[in-house]
């Protein structure tokens, strides 16, 4: 099967170079770091190249508005490091470059978590008052819009109680950013009546067999608002979920609601291969699909972000950070290398590439994401000349649910608030913020509230993210950690690319057998006390119970209820379903972009049929071990 | 020296989180237990037939994704029902499996819950301490659970003659079954090209049964991972008997007790009967005379320069070389090199490009063909 569908011309793929595009990577980084040394040596040989340099950095210093924190003391809104020296200012604009500025080591967009500005001094040298609090208005020049960049992951039982719980979250936000998660049956593209998996209905996520669950599940949210998104952690299946959403919005409001629907589906297949087992077809035709459905979205859904690149997924199955970083990135620039292969415009669907890490307690995190961006950036600029869009790494984070300890669960509240503290100084777009509770069962709403507000507590009630843009970025030891990690990924690159590349690694299972290396050494080291975990191998009070926690259970009345739904489903289409799966898989045999046919065989057909189907003319997934 | 604990370790159906399993895995072996390990998002129905044809003595299962009280408790019901209750189950889950569904389980039949920040080591004594002899079965041993036993006992007391007597029991004239030797380096792709071909067995002939006996490389007194059932999808059918062998300090890719476990099952009315060696050197001559019927080398297209064609011994011998992986770039040129070396031995030595990682591989159609239809060997009276 043909993955890249697209013309290449012949003579690019092999007269070009034959490195592969990974390996010209770690070239432009190595490029980019010889660069700005040059830039550093003309700062200060060069007198009038340090002179304009010197000049900008006092305009950006003169111009950088001067906010006041409750108290009335007077900061600046972007902080610098105190430099005067030509060189040390080439360094930082060209090595790091501020805030939404190329190569963003600092953040992807200009103010991220500020305040709106509002009755702040305008200017270090002025006196004018600002009274602007339209946050459309902070959208030029980098701004971020204004959304809180909380984001909780949450689906149980029912698409009703999944959507129950989604007001209770939203209720009390400005914009509605909700985060879904699917039962293990979904997540495998199996229907709810399938034999043998009656106790898995709604565990762990919502069911979602059909269209109608997926009306259900969003019900009352208006999808086309600009305050609205929807973000949905799911990938095997990923596209066929991606057409019920459609589909579902279309129902609801019409078919002018698609270019204007807002969001992330999970979609990654390398990922799902490498670290978290939830592939159900071949690998060639999983990236098939997936990148017959980028190519629909980036044409049709310009505000979508189909693809959430993830490292949480391979940090939680027990890769190092930068194992984590070095396979995220890589899978990315392989998704880019292919939907370039089909000549879809690499500014089109670049800007709609999003990434996800993950955000624990080893000291690797205090510059992981910040790092991955710059990498990011100039890959794409340099190897894939991606524009100023399609270079930025916009960045989902959660803490790490690995780090959360069942025995005396209350500390996990101290930990995710060190992890949260560090996904902030990692300028992170958003974030989901672990549940105490989550040892054990799907967060109850206790723990999830305090989850919630931790990040409020940290990016609204403390002073130390909402004044001052850099407040704790650029510490020497926080430039000693991003230049041992940068150079951990380019190295892990170097290996990666001589295994022929991410797909050939993966196939050979390179990166699983990595991360399985990692995740028992680090068992090992919790019994060997490299490790020490509070409340488990040191400080332990000796009681050994388990906690009263209010557990998430989908009784069995529900389960029913599901089957019952989907039954009638079925019923009702079976006539339908039939012709669209056969028009499918013809489709699908011909080699044409799946992406419409699954559009019109969501409205009459189970995720399951579809799978089924799919997997009759392309095979199943082999698991890896 | 007594035979290892034989158990099987498996994660439930929609349910991925293998990291967990993996760890223990390991540590099992490390302390001498033979993990026969089926893998992630698996039915309990595969579950049971795997610890059946493969006579374990308990299951363990690691279950993240909840449902857990329905799922143990349906291992065991289709345990009773297939007349093999006298395997265990034991499991765990993170802190996802409280004391309560623990107790609800215990009283299901489950044998014990791990719960979040029990050590690997404290695992391993359990494990040592209560599976290292059977229980006591009472019901009358069904079809697949008696060979089952029946092997079981072979692979004992091949453990307890001494190695030099192990040719003894061959008795390979009048068997009722094909049987087929596949044999090549490790990675050349095996297994996978097994699974496809039983899935060709099974939509072709709707009444054939296969067996499989699979090798991986083990150390006597030591444990062994026998992971090739995790990787097949095709094999999980109770039309397919599969039972995975530890080659317990043999070296040739072969166990001990290989030949006479082979000799059962060929007697035993299954139209196939795969022997899956070890991933294999050079030198490796793993099938006797007349051990099989039929002899497919399988190998990767990178195996080097030309020269080390010179040196794989199986080339002279193979009835059929399958070049696996031909979609990798040396393909074409490796296809031609081994031709080449093939004519030096005037035999008629078949060749087929396979790629068995895709679906409905025409390579693969040929081979089946090819094994099908080759008259050698003996094939049962067809049942209807």
């Amino acid at each position: 099967m043909a993955l890249a569908r697209g013309r290449r011309a012949e003579s690019e793929s092999e007269s070009e170079d034959t490195m592969s595009k990974l390996g010209q990577v770690v070239e432009a980084v190595e490029k980019h770091g010889r660069f700005v040394v040059d830039q550093v040596k003309r700062a200060r040989s060069d007198e009038k190249f340090g002179r304009e340099l010197a000049e900008r950095w006092n305009k950006i210093k003169a111009e950088t508005p001067i906010t006041r924190a409750p108290t009335g003391l007077p900061l600046p809104r972007l902080a610098l490091p105190e430099i005067d020296e030509p060189g040390e200012i080439a360094r930082y604009l060209f090595g790091d470059g501020l805030p939404g500025e190329f190569p963003f080591l600092n953040g992807a967009y200009r103010e991220m978590y500020l305040e709106p500005l509002q009755n702040i001094d305008q200017g270090s040298h002025g006196n004018k008052r600002s009274t602007s609090t339209n946050g459309a208005k902070l959208q030029k020049n980098g701004a971020r819009p204004q959304e809180e960049p909380t984001r909780l992951f949450s689906g149980l039982m029912l698409a009703e109680d999944t959507n129950r719980r989604f007001h209770f979250l939203s209720a009390h936000q400005r914009s509605k950013r909700l985060s879904t998660a699917f039962d293990g049956l979904t997540l495998y593209g199996i229907d709810s009546d399938a034999e043998g998996v009656f106790g898995k209905i709604g565990e762990g996520g919502v069911a979602v067999d059909t269209v109608e669950d997926m009306v259900r599940l969003y019900d009352g949210f208006d999808l086309g608002s600009p305050e609205f998104s929807a973000s949905m952690t799911i990938s095997g299946p990923a596209p066929i979920i991606m057409a019920m959403y459609i589909a579902a919005a279309k129902r609801r409001f019409g078919s002018g609601i698609v270019p204007k629907l807002r969001g992330t589906i999970q979609s990654d297949i390398f990922k799902e291969v490498q670290a978290q087992n939830e592939t159900i077809f071949p690998i060639e035709a999983s990236l098939r699909f997936l990148c017959d459905m980028i190519e629909w979205t980036a044409a049709n859904m310009p505000r979508w972000y189909p693809v959430s690149i993830s490292g949480y997924h391979i940090g939680e199955a027990g890769s190092t950070p930068v194992q984590q970083a070095a396979y995220t990135l890589s899978n990315g620039f392989a998704y880019v290398e292919l939907l370039a292969a089909r000549d879809i415009p690499v500014d089109q669907f670049g800007p709609r590439l999003s990434f996800f890490l993950d955000c624990g307690l080893d000291v690797e995190y205090i510059a992981l994401a910040r790092v991955s961006r710059k990498i990011w950036a100039i890959g794409m600029r340099d190897v894939f000349s991606a524009g100023p869009r399609a270079q930025m790494f916009k960045l989902h984070t959660q803490t790490s649910g690995r780090s959360l300890i069942a025995a005396e669960f209350k500390n996990n509240l101290t930990r995710t608030a060190a992890e949260l503290m560090l996904a902030y100084m990692n300028g992170t777009n958003s974030c989901h913020s672990n549940s105490a509770d989550e040892p054990f069962t799907t967060p109850s709403e206790e723990w999830i509230r305090l989850a919630a507000h931790g990040q409020a507590i940290l990016l609204e009630e403390s002073g130390i993210f909402k004044h001052t843009m850099n407040m704790l970025s650029g510490s020497p030891g926080m430039k000693a950690v991003e230049r041992a990690v940068e150079k951990a990924i380019l190295d892990e690159f170097r290996e990666i690319e001589s295994l022929g590349g991410v797909l050939a690694a993966v196939e050979n299972r390179y990166q699983r057998s990595q991360i399985q290396s990692a995740a028992h050494r680090y068992e090992e080291q919790i019994y060997d006390g490299t490790r020490p975990i509070v409340g488990l191998t040191r400080y332990r009070n000796g009681s050994d119970e388990m906690p009263e926690i209010e557990l998430a259970r989908t009784p069995r009345s529900k389960q029913r209820l599901q089957i019952e739904r989907l039954t009638k489903f079925k019923k009702k289409n079976a006539d339908k379903a039939n012709r669209a799966l056969d028009n499918l898989a013809q489709v699908v045999d011909r080699g044409e972009n799946s992406f419409p046919a699954l559009l019109e065989a969501v409205e009459v057909c189970s995720l399951g049929q579809i799978t089924g189907r799919l997997q009759e003319v392309v095979g199943r997934f082999r698991p890896m071990v | 020296m007594a035979s290892p604990i034989r158990i099987l370790t498996a994660v439930p159906i929609c349910d991925g989180h293998d990291s967990a399993i993996n760890t223990i895995n390991l540590e099992f072996i490390r302390h001498g237990i033979e993990v026969v390990y089926l893998g992630f998002h698996r039915y309990a129905g595969d579950i049971v037939r795997a610890a059946i044809q493969e006579d374990v003595v308990a299951i363990g299962i690691s279950s993240y994704n909840g449902g857990h009280v329905e799922f143990f408790a349906e291992v065991i019901r289709q345990l009773k029902r297939r007349g093999a209750s006298d395997i265990a189950v034991f499991g765990g889950g993170g802190g996802t499996i409280t004391h309560d569904d623990a107790s609800l389980m215990k009283g299901k039949g489950v044998d014990e819950i791990f719960f979040a920040g029990t050590s690997l080591a404290d695992m391993v004594d359990y494990v040592k301490k209560h599976y290292g002899k059977r229980r006591k079965s009472r019901a009358k041993l069904k079809p697949d659970l008696l060979l089952a036993r029946k092997l079981t006992q072979l692979e004992d007391a091949a453990g307890k003659r001494s190695p030099r007597a192990k040719h003894q029991t061959s008795s390979i004239k009048h068997r009722t079954s094909k049987v087929i030797g596949i044999t090549g380096p490790g990675g050349a792709g095996k297994t996978t090209l097994i699974d496809e071909l039983v899935l060709r067995f099974l939509t072709q002939d709707r009444h054939s049964r296969i067996a499989i006996l699979s090798h991986d490389p083990s150390v006597i007194g030591e444990g062994a991972l026998l992971g090739d059932r995790a990787t097949m999808i095709n094999s999980q059918d109770d039309r397919v008997f599969m039972r995975s062998m530890a080659t317990r300090g043999q070296a040739g890719g072969l166990s001990p007790a290989t030949e006479s476990c082979l000799n059962l099952l060929a007697h035993s009315g299954f139209d196939y009967v795969i022997i899956e060696t070890v991933g294999t050197g050079q030198e490796a001559l793993p099938f006797r005379r007349q051990l099989v019927d039929q002899t497919i080398l399988v190998m990767n297209p990178d195996y080097g320069a030309r020269l080390q064609l010179q040196k794989i011994v199986m080339l002279d011998v193979a009835d059929i070389v399958v070049v696996n992986k031909t979609d990798l770039e040396r393909a074409k040129a490796a296809l031609l090199e081994i031709e080449q070396r093939l004519t030096q031995n005037k035999r008629k030595q078949q060749i087929v490009a396979t790629v068995a990682k895709r679906h409905r591989d025409a390579g693969v159609d040929e081979l089946y063909d090819l094994i099908t239809q080759d008259g050698a060997g003996a094939r049962p009276p067809r049942r209807e």
